[in-house]
């Protein structure tokens, strides 16, 4: 009885949510089909702003995998036994996850050359490549965090009785707590995973050909105010509909994860 | 005349170390530079009061039980959680802004800075997150507490007022403190819009003597005092407010 009563505001909940999922593309679809002109000025740049998409998912992808392997090695050598190792890696991540993502974004880009001399040959060193380190330095600080944090919520009886089974240190974090941090560091890295994601829009500031940057070019060359705010509304979208799922996935498994 | 040899005092040994500061001896860079330091500490101080009366407002919408009041709350807060800032700050800035502007007849009649609109955006996005924040601890209020204070006769909007409120804000503290040092990161998107913070000082100091790397220094210095000094005060309010009995 009870459950049925329940069921009709959840299930309009759900509604509701779906449909504020879908609101942002159904309003540039409607205005597209409401105005011919507008919608074939948006359907010709459509496949210059997809490629700047594609650039902002190319450019979070590679910063949150440089960012998760050195950020795992960090979090683990955060817990070093020994002070040289250990103070320089916090100091580190201190400093990094309190500067602005913009801040380290601007610092790659103009502190790195525009090429480096390997044996010889000049290889050029992109912009798009500058921005994936500025990106990864803060995402590597937030993994350690999330690495040191994990492996300390770990019982210290497992690290006991992996020593009693005769792991040795290294074998048992590899082997026993690592494995198991994975399950509890899952959310918050799905969380950084989205933040950094949206933290791939500041590259249009150091002139990376990406999909805000996209957006702008295309506004500026049409020159038509609809235009320019239905560029702006499908550049929410794609965020938008990039972030909105790992979001909610992120809730459902932090829910999980906590009733388990 | 002391500050003046301080701070040739300070060029001349960074320069020993391969830093270059020598902007700080000229009058014009050194003020845009200094400028720039104090709009940064401006617009976090402005931010922080700003961000908590929206968050607090926007958890109570989300916690009232009318779906009026709280589904379109819900949607901004999914939507600025969920969008990168700086694409709000420039819609925001090249839509809206225009649509004033229209509105009071001409760009030069248009009350409304870069500087309104980074502390609108920032301000709102920031106090989305403490609306979450604030709406977790709502909803962690005993329900008996709740019972209890109906009891004796408190009001909807006196149990949020002087129950829910109070035992919430204790509950996201940690989150809350955590979302102001989101705050004072997400000041340098003015950047994008020609508000002259520390990022914007900087690059135009850095065009000139191309310094990069001893702004730099400087500037990752200065957030990390900022945020360590905007923790310390979040963990001294969360040990003065403190409940005995509750948490550690």
């Amino acid at each position: 009885m009870n459950t049925v009563a329940l069921a009709p505001p959840r299930k309009r909940r759900h509604l509701l949510r779906n449909s504020g999922f879908l609101a942002l593309p159904l309003i540039i679809l409607v205005w597209s089909v409401a105005d011919p002109s507008l919608g074939r000025e948006l359907l010709d740049w459509v496949p210059y702003l997809a490629s700047g998409f594609m650039m902002n998912i190319v450019i979070a992808l590679l910063a949150m995998t440089l960012g998760t392997l050195v950020g795992t090695l960090f979090g683990i050598l955060e817990l070093a036994p020994y002070r040289l190792v250990r103070y320089p890696v916090v100091a580190y991540v201190q400093v990094f996850r309190n500067a602005p993502h913009l801040v380290l974004i601007f610092a790659t880009t103009y502190i790195f050359p525009f090429e480096i001399v390997v044996a010889g040959h000049y290889l050029p060193f992109p912009d798009w490549v500058k921005a994936v380190i500025g990106l990864a330095i803060p995402a590597s600080a937030y993994v350690a965090e999330i690495t040191r944090g994990a492996i300390q919520s770990i019982p210290t009886t497992q690290w006991e009785a992996a020593k009693g089974l005769g792991f040795s240190q290294g074998q048992a974090l590899r082997w026993i707590i690592l494995p198991q941090c994975l399950r509890r560091s899952l959310p918050p890295w799905m969380n950084l995973f989205a933040s950094i994601t949206m933290g791939t829009a500041l590259a249009s500031l150091v002139g990376v050909h990406e999909l805000l940057h996209a957006a702008t070019d295309a506004s500026t060359a049409v020159r038509r105010l609809d235009f320019t705010i239905v560029a702006y509304l499908v550049v929410m979208a794609a965020f938008f509909m990039l972030c909105y799922p790992i979001s909610r996935l992120t809730r459902r498994l932090e829910g999980r994860f906590n009733a388990a | 005349m002391q500050d003046m040899n301080l701070s040739d005092l300070f060029v001349s040994l960074t320069s020993r170390i391969g830093l270059n500061y020598e902007f700080l001896a000229t009058g014009y860079e050194s003020q845009i530079w200094r400028d720039g330091f104090v709009t940064t500490l401006y617009l976090v101080a402005l931010l922080i009061p700003v961000s908590l009366i929206f968050g607090l407002l926007f958890a109570a919408c989300l916690t009232s039980g009318k779906l009026w009041l709280s589904s379109p709350v819900r949607g901004f807060v999914e939507l600025t959680r969920n969008t990168p800032t700086l694409v709000q700050l420039m819609f925001s800035f090249l839509v809206l802004n225009t649509f004033v502007s229209n509105l009071v007849g001409g760009a030069q009649n248009n009350p409304l800075t870069p500087f309104f609109w980074v502390v609108a955006v920032v301000g709102l996005h920031i106090a989305a997150l403490h609306a979450e924040a604030i709406r977790a601890g709502i909803e962690a209020v005993p329900a008996s507490t709740i019972e209890a204070a109906r009891g004796i006769g408190f009001s909807q909007f006196q149990i949020l007022r002087y129950v829910e409120v109070p035992l919430a804000f204790r509950a996201s503290l940690p989150a809350i403190v955590n979302n102001l040092i989101n705050l004072v990161k997400l000041t340098t998107v003015g950047n994008a819009i020609a508000v002259s913070e520390i990022t914007y000082a900087s690059i135009m100091v850095w065009t000139q003597r191309d310094n990069v790397v001893s702004l730099m220094i400087a500037i990752l210095l200065f957030f990390s005092i900022i945020n360590l000094i905007v923790a310390r005060i979040g963990l001294w309010v969360e040990r003065k407010l403190a409940v005995p009995g509750y948490g550690i």
